[in-house]
């Protein structure tokens, strides 16, 4: 079964006065066709980046250097045209930010931002054409009272009713691939929950690939079926994500199953900043989710 | 209560203060100018009978409340006294100059807004290259000199050197236009008049554009400031994760959420025009109100002064409220808000 995303190599660095600073060192990451996948690393491992690479935002940064292959649906986002690159996004896929409110137009109402959307793919939508949809897709991560939803601004509505506005936007065109940033870190831990509950149903539903940006393992453990670890640009350890909770095999990914919060902790884990141990090779677990 | 209603009540009463506040400084200002303003009216020939007679018309020897007071009622009554300079009513003058100057600001304001926030999206769109950077450098040159710099700079150039433009005044003395309104380019077009009408907005890019240069330049400059911050805003991300057009975020996602602050600034710099437009007007020999203001003073002439002074800052007033009501259409979070807008 071949992968929708496919990516084989992927290099970045920045260009800087001091001379080049490398950020990505030849990743590689391939997502099924509704397969959820994460990708886990602590800050400045290179998740996000890799993200915006896929969008093809990154490409256009003049400082930023990108090589490798990212296979998407068969082609290859890198050798695309910026042209070719904007068609893709938004329509063939999308992304969910961190922060919902302030990832939302300000000056705009719901209803507006959602046309925005879905006219990506069909310029000639109605305006009653895109309201009715809208309406549905809100219904469909359970938001009550559409319609007022619809008529307000992001800063009348609460940071997790923001969330699935922002998740019911995502999937409004039916994209083949979603990223999702780091959904919901912004958010308190109960309405991240139940937030990411409603997506995982709903990319199920629509049988949408994710990548899934975390760095907590425990949020990625709810969601995935399968994992990668990033460590400082390179990927640490692959493998189902049952198999990697059960015997996570590279020291850093054991670091970051330890630094996951438990209410029956004793205080802050016990987490060293860097250790020889995490620039050991890779770790793959064999066999599928 | 609509919010726009609540808007724009509350911006009255406080124009209402505004211009109580700016009564009594014209009132104090006729009041501590050394001399009596009987004998000044009268002249140095006039007898002592004559002055007392006209202190009694004046109210002058009734107490400063009383005197106020008297200047309050004139002043509803749209009656702002007798012009020394001219020997016609204040009210009339001003009819007669305002226009001109009107004419004049409302044109540089339109160029203001109308190619300054164009340079400044475009600044802010192409940031860190060379549109960016021709554009910062030619606003700084024109935010450099005062406008009555560029007044005589532009008429060298475009009305000495290179004749393309009229050297002076409104109209040329062919035309013969019935005065309606007093906006000439409103009166040739009411008198049927197409050559007069081109004849008088030839007459009035000139100055206008000298008038308005700076503005440009500070609007422009504001403009991308703005909007390169806003280019920072996660929302700018997620529009270009959902690949609309540059040009479209630019307009809708960056553009628009910039304004807000962008916007008071460029109220305020457009009142501010009215007085800029002092010595504009006399490089270009423009009758308008600056001009006569710019006599009044120089000749001591207390009622027309105050007459000036009262039409400039009712100008402000109304530009003030004109910028609130535009940033509560922008800004939906005062629009919505329960409280009273935030000023």
């Amino acid at each position: 079964m071949t992968a929708l995303l496919d990516i084989r190599d992927l290099r970045l660095g920045f260009r800087t006065l001091a001379g080049q600073i490398d950020v990505l060192h030849g990743i590689d990451l391939a997502i099924r066709a509704g397969e959820q996948v994460a990708l886990v690393g602590e800050s400045g491992s290179g998740k996000s980046v890799t993200a915006r690479i896929i969008l093809g935002l990154l490409q256009e940064t003049r400082s930023a250097r990108v090589s490798g292959r990212v296979g998407f649906d068969g082609r290859d986002v890198m050798m695309m045209s910026p042209k070719e690159r904007a068609a893709l996004r938004g329509i063939e896929m999308s992304m969910i930010f961190q922060d919902p409110t302030s990832s939302l137009n300000p000056t705009f109402t719901i209803e507006r931002q959602f046309a925005e959307v879905m006219r990506r793919p069909d310029r000639k939508l109605t305006r009653a054409a895109c309201r009715e949809r809208a309406a549905r897709m809100l219904d469909e991560v359970s938001i009550p009272d559409t319609g007022r939803v619809l008529d307000a601004y992001p800063f009348q509505l609460s940071g997790g009713m923001n969330q699935r506005v922002m998740i019911a936007m995502a999937l409004a065109n039916n994209p083949k691939l979603l990223l999702a940033d780091e959904p919901g870190t912004a958010l308190d831990v109960s309405v991240q929950a139940q937030t990411l509950d409603l997506m995982r149903d709903l990319v199920t539903r629509h049988g949408t690939s994710v990548l899934f940006i975390s760095h907590n393992m425990g949020v990625v453990r709810e969601f995935a079926d399968r994992i990668y670890v990033i460590y400082r640009g390179r990927i640490v350890e692959e493998g189902p994500t049952p198999a990697v909770f059960a015997d996570p095999g590279h020291a850093y990914t054991r670091a970051l199953l330890k630094a996951v919060p438990r209410i029956t902790g004793r205080g802050l884990p016990d987490v060293p900043e860097v250790s020889d141990d995490f620039f050991d090779p890779m770790v793959r677990h064999g066999g599928t989710s | 209560m609509s919010p726009v209603i609540r808007i724009l009540a509350r911006r009255f009463g406080i124009s209402l203060i505004v211009l109580v506040g700016v009564s009594m400084l014209i009132f104090a200002i006729a009041r501590i100018i050394p001399g009596d303003p009987a004998r000044i009216a009268l002249g140095p020939n006039a007898t002592a009978e004559q002055v007392a007679a006209i202190r009694a018309e004046m109210h002058l020897d009734e107490g400063i409340l009383a005197q106020y007071g008297y200047f309050v009622r004139d002043v509803l009554r749209g009656d702002l006294g007798t012009s020394l300079y001219t020997n016609r009513p204040v009210t009339f003058d001003i009819r007669q100059f305002l226009p001109a100057t009107l004419e004049l600001v409302i044109l540089a304001g339109i160029l203001m807004v109308g190619i300054g926030l164009p340079l400044g999206i475009l600044a802010a769109r192409y940031r860190g290259r060379w549109p960016d950077h021709l554009i910062r450098v030619l606003t700084l040159l024109t935010v450099s000199a005062p406008s009555f710099v560029w007044a005589v700079i532009l008429m060298l150039i475009f009305a000495f050197y290179l004749p393309l433009f009229p050297v002076a005044g409104r109209l040329s003395d062919s035309y013969d236009i019935t005065r309606v309104t007093g906006f000439l380019t409103v009166d040739t077009i009411l008198a049927g008049n197409w050559g007069a009408f081109v004849d008088a907005l030839h007459h009035l890019i000139l100055p206008s554009v000298a008038l308005a240069l700076s503005g440009i330049g500070q609007a422009a400059r504001l403009t991308r400031a703005n909007m390169v911050e806003t280019y920072d805003k996660p929302y700018i991300e997620m529009a270009q994760a959902y690949g609309f057009f540059p040009s479209r975020i630019a307009r809708s996602y960056a553009f628009k959420p910039s304004l807000i602050p962008s916007l008071t600034i460029i109220g305020l710099d457009f009142a501010a025009m009215l007085g800029n437009a002092f010595l504009v007007e006399a490089v270009f020999a423009w009758p308008g109100l600056s001009r006569y203001g710019v006599a009044v003073i120089l000749r001591k002439d207390l009622n027309a002064i105050m007459g000036t002074v009262l039409v400039i800052a009712l100008t402000f007033i109304v530009v003030n409220i004109v910028v609130d009501l535009l940033i509560a259409f922008l800004n939906p979070r005062i629009r919505h808000s329960t409280r009273g807008a935030a000023s």
